[in-house]
């Protein structure tokens, strides 16, 4: 349907080192995320997961390796990996509290010159209706769950190739979880998008996706297809709660 | 000079040996002040350590607690007019005074602190900036009575001088011409070493220690059940307290008092003092004092040579200076003076920790066998620099020019700190030759430094001992 | 110590002008602190520095007053881009010590420079609201109308009309430009910016250069009302700033500009409660510099987040 927004692209992470201070997080990460296709990165709380998206954005002290398509952007600036069609949907959403929402979608437009925006709005209006009826509503005085559309949809605004999500799912009613998940997975099908989903959710996250990789104290303990995860008796006990 | 020139365990008897020069270089500096400098001199030595004690009441909430006080000049005002106008008005003696000044310092803190610190942020910064740039015009309000005792625009002077009592007399200096200004100089020292001891004992106390908790991690010391607010508000009164004792002694050491004296300039001279000395260290105060005054006094007598722009002696360049200081100390020495010189210090000697069973916890180079060392050449280079400077000092010293004169004092000033670190040096390198852990190459330079060496110690402290015996 | 009410309306009128004087400099303060949380002491003295620009391009090189005022605000919003460039953007903004000594130590290095250069003496520069244009029909005379059997003098309209076309075109910059939507999403939320693809730090230099231009404007304004320039003018003006700019709400550009005004409305009462009167002229009176430094710890006691500040004010 609308394919031709997004190109084909995938990341390639290598040996990937982050630090606080003297910590060290994370401890040489290796994983890819296909084209195309939806990743989940699982752990428990202090694992690394949220480090994981923050270091591939430059936004923290980190060394490795991370490829975005075929070009090398471990040492590109974080405002400028967005230029590169990557965008990151922090936890906690991250939305402009005192602007309007329709000027948070300007925002996320910020990187693009050409004349298609009002377009794109109103593409994600249709997608996320309930933003549309708030336009000019301040962010800071939405819900939860829209606050979370509009983090989406205001990451979508910059047209990426890739979208990092941060524990979408934190704080949200589950119905509110369910349907937003729905619209994730209706979205990559539609356009194809690549998207890399950090979750501690791991049901859903496992329903969802097509790859996933577990985090254990900053190193890839697993990783599969969702549904060889699924069936690992390991995860079934640690985080399906089976 | 990679490896450190000296290498002690913590708390050995070679330690201590260091330690005593380090004392016997602060107790030489405080007992000559008063008998090698002239009373001007000796004045602005006063000016120095008062803006120290000023300067340390600034550190306990900037460097301690991590908050921003701009305003502590408001804090001396109130101090230095609150004590002229007792002494003056009321004839009470200044120690009387001392314990007022304290509590009326103490009572401001919390009506000017503890509005602006229950809110987070830079607050504090702003009721302080206000503080400081409106005070010196509260002196001069006619109602209340205020002028009256402020002595308004006029400024207020203290008849009575401070003048040792006989029993006193026998302080270094105090006997003679200079005895006025060398008696209040005691009478600072005293002052300034009792509240820098205070000060240490209340920042190793259970209040203290919550204060540098907040510094480091407000949220966790909130966690920890330290009532932010209060602790804060306390450290920001305790340290208007102090303030306004320096108020006290600026007013008891010049006699007179002005809101001019007292305004948002003297409160950036605290915070460039501040920086200068070393944010959050306690010898900071003292240092950046010392250094502020003596810029300012240099700037005042370079100004007119230079050709810029000065009105009665005070000009822009005292200002432009401190700028680019503040500027400069941000970008490279975040840590000041006091940190500068601990890194010299490191260079220089290692104190090894002792493991509780009391080794150290790595080995001592002196017992290093067969080691390398460079350590000898050194010491007898600073050994044979020692008298050279000092003679290139004297010989400087006959130019007749400002500039080419703080050269030569500075050279000549090397003396002291070369001849007896070639001194220790040379001998404990001689006693590391005997223990085998030296080449022969080792023992001629080490003798030399300790003998040279030696010998310039004697001449420092013959000189000090003239001084001394010419003054009585 | 009685009311004088006939002469109210003359402080009211002038409490209102200088009141939106002390709104445009609260304006460059609040401008620098909504977007890094800090106060930047050298606000008064990037202002001055641009008040002398109007006087060497104006008094000494001749140039129109208008035009003169318009380079001096570009040369110092280019300053304020250096400055934010090269001084505070090596450092953490949520460190404040190191950024407000810089701030300090560019307020001491401005000044010795201007110092050295106009040496701290008073010189005149055109008031560009001292008569009216001759265009203007005559009411009353050609310095002021009579309004409530008072004089209300053109310079007042002028500063009020020049106000609000600056803001005017604040807001438009702000609401309606590329670089002003990301000022506001850096002021909102730096991180989340960055994660848009804003660059924060040329961002934060956008907000650098319109409150330098600001600064200097105030400056220009109230220059006529101190008798003309000097390197010290702006040390009062800017306690004033602050007092508005804390009452007002420190993060809040409306509330800053009324703040502003509220602090010359309550000089202007506090002048006519003393008694004393000095027509025509900006009169520093004791009781009304405390009473800058008595606002800010009223509002901190009762409003910490001024009248109109939107940010919640973190209790500690």
């Amino acid at each position: 349907m609308v394919d031709d927004v997004f190109d084909e692209v995938g990341l390639k992470v290598e040996n990937l080192h982050a630090s606080y201070g003297a910590v060290e997080v994370l401890r040489g990460l290796d994983f890819e995320v296909p084209a195309k296709n939806v990743s989940v990165i699982l752990g428990a709380n202090g694992a690394g997961k949220t480090t994981t998206l923050r270091a591939i954005c430059n936004m923290c002290n980190t060394s490795g390796t991370v490829t975005l398509g075929d070009r090398d952007i471990s040492r590109t600036g974080t405002a400028e990996i967005v230029r590169q069609g990557m965008v990151h949907v922090p936890q906690g959403r991250g939305t402009f509290p005192e602007l309007s929402t329709m000027d948070n979608l300007m925002v996320g437009a910020y990187t693009r010159k050409d004349n298609e925006i009002k377009d794109d709005v109103d593409r994600w209006f249709e997608i996320f209706p309930v933003l549309g009826e708030r336009s000019s509503q301040m962010a800071g005085s939405l819900s939860g769950g829209e606050q979370q559309m509009l983090a989406v949809a205001r990451a979508l605004m910059a047209r990426p190739r890739l979208l990092l999500l941060d524990e979408p799912s934190l704080g949200l009613a589950p119905l509110i979880i369910e349907d937003l998940f729905d619209r994730f997975i209706t979205l990559n099908k539609e356009t194809g998008l690549t998207m890399l989903i950090v979750e501690q959710n791991a049901n859903l996250a496992l329903d969802m996706a097509d790859y996933a990789y577990v985090i254990e104290s900053g190193e890839i303990a697993l990783h599969g297809t969702s549904d060889q995860l699924k069936n690992d008796p390991a995860v079934q006990e640690a985080y399906l709660g089976a | 000079m990679s490896a450190p020139l000296v290498v002690v365990a913590k708390n050995s008897a070679e330690h201590k040996r260091w330690q005593y020069v380090q004392w016997a270089y602060v107790a030489g500096f405080v007992l000559l002040t008063p008998l090698v400098l002239q009373p001007f001199e000796i004045g602005k030595m006063n000016r120095a350590l008062i803006m120290g004690v000023a300067i340390l009441a600034v550190n306990l909430v900037v460097g301690f607690n991590g908050m921003l006080a701009l305003g502590h000049s408001a804090f001396m005002g109130i101090g230095a007019f609150v004590t002229a106008s007792l002494v003056q008005d009321e004839n009470w003696d200044y120690w009387m005074i001392v314990p007022v000044v304290l509590i009326v310092g103490f009572l401001i803190g919390v009506v000017v602190g503890l509005p602006a610190l229950r809110v987070k942020g830079l607050y504090l910064a702003l009721v302080t900036i206000a503080q400081a740039a409106v005070f010196p015009s509260l002196v001069n309000i006619d109602e209340l009575g205020i002028a009256a005792r402020t002595g308004g625009p006029n400024g207020k002077g203290v008849s009575e001088e401070v003048i040792a009592p006989s029993y006193w007399e026998w302080l270094p200096g105090v006997d003679g011409a200079r005895g006025g200004s060398a008696y209040r100089y005691w009478v600072i020292v005293l002052m300034v070493a009792i509240t820098i001891l205070l000060v240490t004992n209340y920042l190793r106390s259970r209040a203290g220690r919550a204060v540098l908790a907040i510094r480091d991690n407000e949220a966790g010391a909130a966690v920890y059940g330290v009532n932010l607010p209060i602790v804060k508000t306390m450290n920001f009164a305790i340290s208007a307290s102090i303030g306004s004792l320096a108020g006290l002694m600026w007013c008891m050491d010049k006699g007179f008092v002005a809101g001019q004296d007292f305004t948002f300039l003297l409160a950036v001279d605290l915070i460039i003092g501040l920086v200068l000395g070393g944010v959050g260290a306690i010898q900071g105060g003292l240092v950046g004092g010392l250094f502020v005054v003596w810029v300012n006094d240099l700037t005042k007598r370079i100004s007119i040579p230079l050709g810029l722009y000065t009105l009665n002696g005070d000009g822009p360049l005292a200002k432009a200076i401190f700028g680019l200081i503040l500027i400069l100390f941000t970008f490279f020495a975040p840590g000041g003076i006091v940190s500068l010189g601990r890194i010299i210090v490191n260079k220089l000697i290692k104190v090894v920790p002792l493991t509780p069973a009391g080794q150290p916890i790595e080995p001592l180079s002196n017992f290093d066998p067969g080691m390398e060392s460079t350590r000898a050449d050194v010491a007898m280079k600073m050994s044979i620099a020692g008298p050279v400077l000092l003679a290139v000092g004297w010989l400087l010293m006959n130019v007749n020019n400002l500039l080419v004169g703080v050269l030569a004092f500075g050279l000549r000033m090397g003396i002291l700190v070369l001849a007896p670190v070639a001194m220790l040096v040379g001998s404990n390198e001689l006693a590391a030759h005997a223990d085998g852990n030296r080449p022969d190459s080792a023992k001629g330079p080490a003798t030399m430094a300790r003998t040279l060496g030696a010998l310039g110690f004697l001449f420092v402290i013959g000189y000090a001992v003239q001084r001394f015996v010419l003054t009585y | 110590m009685t009311w004088n009410f006939d002469i109210l309306p003359d402080f009211i009128f002038n409490g209102l002008s200088l009141g939106a004087i002390y709104g445009t400099v609260a304006l460059a303060l609040v401008l620098i602190f909504k977007a890094t949380t800090l106060i930047n002491f050298a606000t008064g003295e990037l202002a001055m520095l641009g008040a002398f620009l109007v006087y060497v391009l104006h008094m000494e090189q001749g140039l129109w007053l208008w035009l003169s005022m318009l380079i001096a605000m570009a040369l110092s919003a280019g300053l304020g881009i250096l400055i934010e460039r090269s001084l505070t953007r090596p450092f953490d903004p949520s460190d404040h010590l190191p950024v407000v000594l810089i701030t300090l130590g560019l307020f001491l290095i401005l000044n010795a420079v201007a110092g050295d250069i106009w040496n701290y003496q008073v010189r005149i520069l055109s008031n560009p609201f001292g008569k009216f244009p001759s265009w203007v029909p005559s009411v009353g005379g050609d310095r002021f109308i009579e309004v409530f059997g008072s004089r209300l003098k053109y310079q007042s309209i002028g500063i009020w009309v020049t106000l609000a076309l600056a803001l005017f075109i604040l807001g438009l910059i702000l609401n309606k430009t590329k670089a002003g939507l990301a000022f506001r999403a850096v002021s909102s939320n730096v991180e989340s910016a960055r994660l848009v693809g804003v660059h924060t730090g040329r961002t934060l230099g956008f907000g650098w250069a319109i409150a330098s231009a600001f600064g200097t404007l105030g400056a220009v304004l109230v220059a006529p009302q101190l008798g003309g320039v000097n390197p010290n003018m702006m040390a009062t003006i800017l306690i004033y700033a602050l007092a508005g700019a804390a009452l007002g709400g420190l993060d809040s550009l409306g509330g800053a500009v009324l703040g502003g005004i509220l602090v010359g409305l309550i000089q202007a009462v506090l002048v006519t409660w003393g008694g004393v009167v000095v027509f025509g002229q900006l009169y520093m009176s004791i009781l009304q510099l405390a009473a800058a430094f008595v606002i800010i710890l009223i509002t901190l006691l009762f409003r910490p987040s001024g009248l109109f500040g939107t940010r919640r004010v973190e209790r500690v």
